[in-house]
């Protein structure tokens, strides 16, 4: 984003130059967002594998960290892209999130249905991610980096075919999803952070 | 096998094809192509088992490339491994296990059997259900607020504990006609409730039970048969004032107004209040309060600090013969008993306005012998009234002499002081 001249007399020189202060208020506003949902999705995590019985709450389990269908967890190489082309990556992941989260949530309503404060956890992650990736969004377009190409749209999963799976796959699902929606909450809180350090410019 | 209460569920997926079966399928049990891992299938799928009862499990292990062994399998169940004298290799791909006389599960989820490699990787995994099939759900209780719906409880069964998810259902229709119906709202009063807010019949009775279902079977509940107008309760009286009689130190008036819910309605009202002392948790009970809206408490503490709550039973309504059932208490209100040097009688007892007698026993000893003068000796204007001025005028003029002559409550004498609050 180029920034004018100031001139008290042009209008729309005043009007870039007052924006950047206001998109670093965004950003700083997006960051601290990333920063709380982090928190969240960290508790999130905790009561999802209290739920499910050992051995999911060890330090020890280390099931197959095998890819989700339409999300992967954030590439070594994500760190060494321009801080855009990650929070573009960051915004996709945010918008796969949901169905799947709302995938787990159906899956758990069924495995334990009185805990009713995971289901709820589980529900207002898939709004928090959601909420998250439009602004992220709304960020990347007001630093004139919003992707211009066609959108990917997010996978979409069946209740169905979640309760046709055998219950153990299912659980391990679930710690995989809540744990990639951890992974990319970081990773965006990460990134934002950036953007903040090196200024909307 | 039934699962328990089921959450809303998609029925079908808005848009071909569902990914959730590929996203599955990476995360196990699926043999990767050309990738050399192994992977394993674990048999039974998620059995269900009554408590004490066997399970031979198996685990068959299949890969690229092919010829994958059982050799240096093992199980572990909730995170612990299992002694190796419990497996035995079927075949050269094949681990089986037997388990005996097993235990409720640990949780409701289910337990985690999971079959692992040498090095320790997870290979497949299972989830076992061991529990008990649910028992007749009893002691079904039922009341209606105001008429206008009706809230039940039940406890589950003699022994409770199923290990299993439980899913209970109240249901409940008009006796000689209708449809069966299923209450919605649940947990309202406790986990074992259940709320109908609404379309209710009066003067018809119905029939209530409760069904219990699990993944091991189903119980229902004997079937209790009411009429709304037989358990009808209703808000505690609105407006409780408590506040002192006069100067007398050890009695309080208490007022009320009957519940406005059931103005409508043709009904006796029992009232009871029941009082304690500030720092106490002792309540007193008077009992003996009916169809009235006031009432004087005697007998209490001077210089003492009382909580007094009301509740009303709404019997009799509409011509109903039942008992009713008690409101819940009204908030409590606080007021205290003047302060004196003498100390009052402990006993509790509700005195009606106008002076009638008690039943406190200096009362009735009192009231016996007003009885016997007005026989006696034609002091026709003698009454609880006049006893209770009299003792009013006593107080006053006991407290005027201690301030002349200086005397402190507890006879000691100094400086004289204004009234005590």
């Amino acid at each position: 984003m180029s920034r004018r001249e100031g001139n008290l007399e042009d209008p729309q020189a005043d009007s870039s130059v007052s924006l950047l202060p206001h998109l670093e208020a965004k950003i700083r506003q997006t960051h601290s967002l990333a920063h709380l949902l982090t928190k969240y999705a960290e508790q999130l995590l905790q009561e999802y594998v209290q739920l499910q019985g050992d051995p999911f709450g060890l330090p020890s389990f280390s099931p197959p960290r095998l890819p989700v269908a339409g999300l992967s967890a954030p590439a070594p190489s994500h760190a060494g892209l321009p801080v855009h082309e990650r929070l573009r990556l960051d915004a996709a992941a945010l918008a796969a999130l949901p169905p799947l989260l709302d995938v787990v949530r159906r899956r758990q309503a069924e495995l334990n249905p009185r805990a009713q404060r995971l289901l709820r956890r589980l529900e207002d992650a898939a709004r928090q991610a959601r909420a998250l990736g439009a602004a992220v969004e709304a960020l990347l377009a007001a630093l004139g980096a919003a992707n211009r190409g066609p959108r990917a749209e997010p996978p979409t999963a069946t209740a169905s075919a979640a309760s046709a799976a055998g219950v153990f796959p299912a659980k391990v699902l679930g710690l995989r999803v809540c744990g990639l929606y951890r992974e990319w909450l970081s990773r965006t809180e990460g990134d934002l952070g950036q953007l903040l350090a090196g200024g909307p410019a | 096998m039934p699962a328990g209460r089921r959450g809303p569920a998609a029925q079908s997926a808005r848009r071909p094809p569902p990914l959730l079966p590929l996203l599955l399928l990476c995360v196990l049990g699926a043999p990767q192509a050309g990738s050399g891992a192994h992977t394993a299938v674990i048999s039974p799928q998620d059995p269900t088992l009554l408590i004490g009862s066997s399970l031979l499990a198996t685990c068959s292990v299949h890969g690229d490339p092919p010829g994958a062994t059982a050799e240096g399998l093992y199980w572990t169940l909730n995170g612990r491994r299992l002694p190796p004298e419990l497996s035995r290799v079927l075949n050269a791909s094949t681990l089986a296990l037997a388990l005996a006389n097993l235990n409720g599960s640990r949780q409701q989820s289910g337990d985690n059997l999971v079959c692992h490699a040498r090095d320790g990787s997870i290979l497949a995994g299972s989830c076992l259900y061991v529990g008990l099939p649910p028992e007749k759900p009893v002691n079904i209780s039922c009341w209606s607020k105001n008429m206008k719906d009706l809230t039940c409880r039940w406890t589950p069964g003699a022994h409770g504990e199923t290990f299993l998810h439980t899913n209970y259902s109240l249901k409940y229709k008009l006796r000689w006609y209708g449809q069966d119906n299923t209450c919605e709202e649940y947990h309202t009063v406790g986990p074992h409730s259940c709320h109908i807010p609404k379309d209710l019949a009066l003067f018809t009775p119905y029939e209530i039970w409760v069904e219990a279902t699990n993944r091991l079977g189903s119980a229902r509940s004997d079937v209790l048969t009411l009429d709304i107008l037989d358990v009808v309760t209703t808000d505690p009286p609105p407006d409780v004032h408590v506040s002192r009689v006069g100067g007398l130190e050890d009695q309080l008036s208490v007022r009320w107004v009957s519940p406005p819910a059931l103005k409508d309605f043709l009904f006796q009202a029992k009232y009871q209040i029941r009082y304690r002392v500030e720092d106490s948790v002792d309540w007193k009970v008077v009992d003996d309060v009916s169809n009235q809206t006031s009432c004087r408490l005697a007998g209490l503490k001077p210089g003492t600090v009382y909580f007094v709550q009301v509740r009303c039973n709404p019997f009799g309504i509409y011509g109903s013969k039942k008992a009713g059932i008690w409101s819940e208490w009204s908030h409590p209100t606080a007021a205290s008993t003047p302060r004196s040097e003498r100390s009052g009688p402990g006993g509790g007892a509700c005195e009606p306005r106008g002076g009638e007698p008690s039943s406190g026993p200096v009362r009735r000893e009192l009231k016996q012998f007003l009885g016997w003068l007005k026989k006696h000796a034609y002091c026709s204007n003698l009454s609880f009234r006049l006893y209770d001025q009299w003792r009013a005028w006593m107080q006053k003029s006991h407290k005027t002499r201690n301030q002349d002559e200086g005397i402190l409550p507890s006879g000691r004498r100094g400086t004289a002081r204004g009234p005590a609050r």
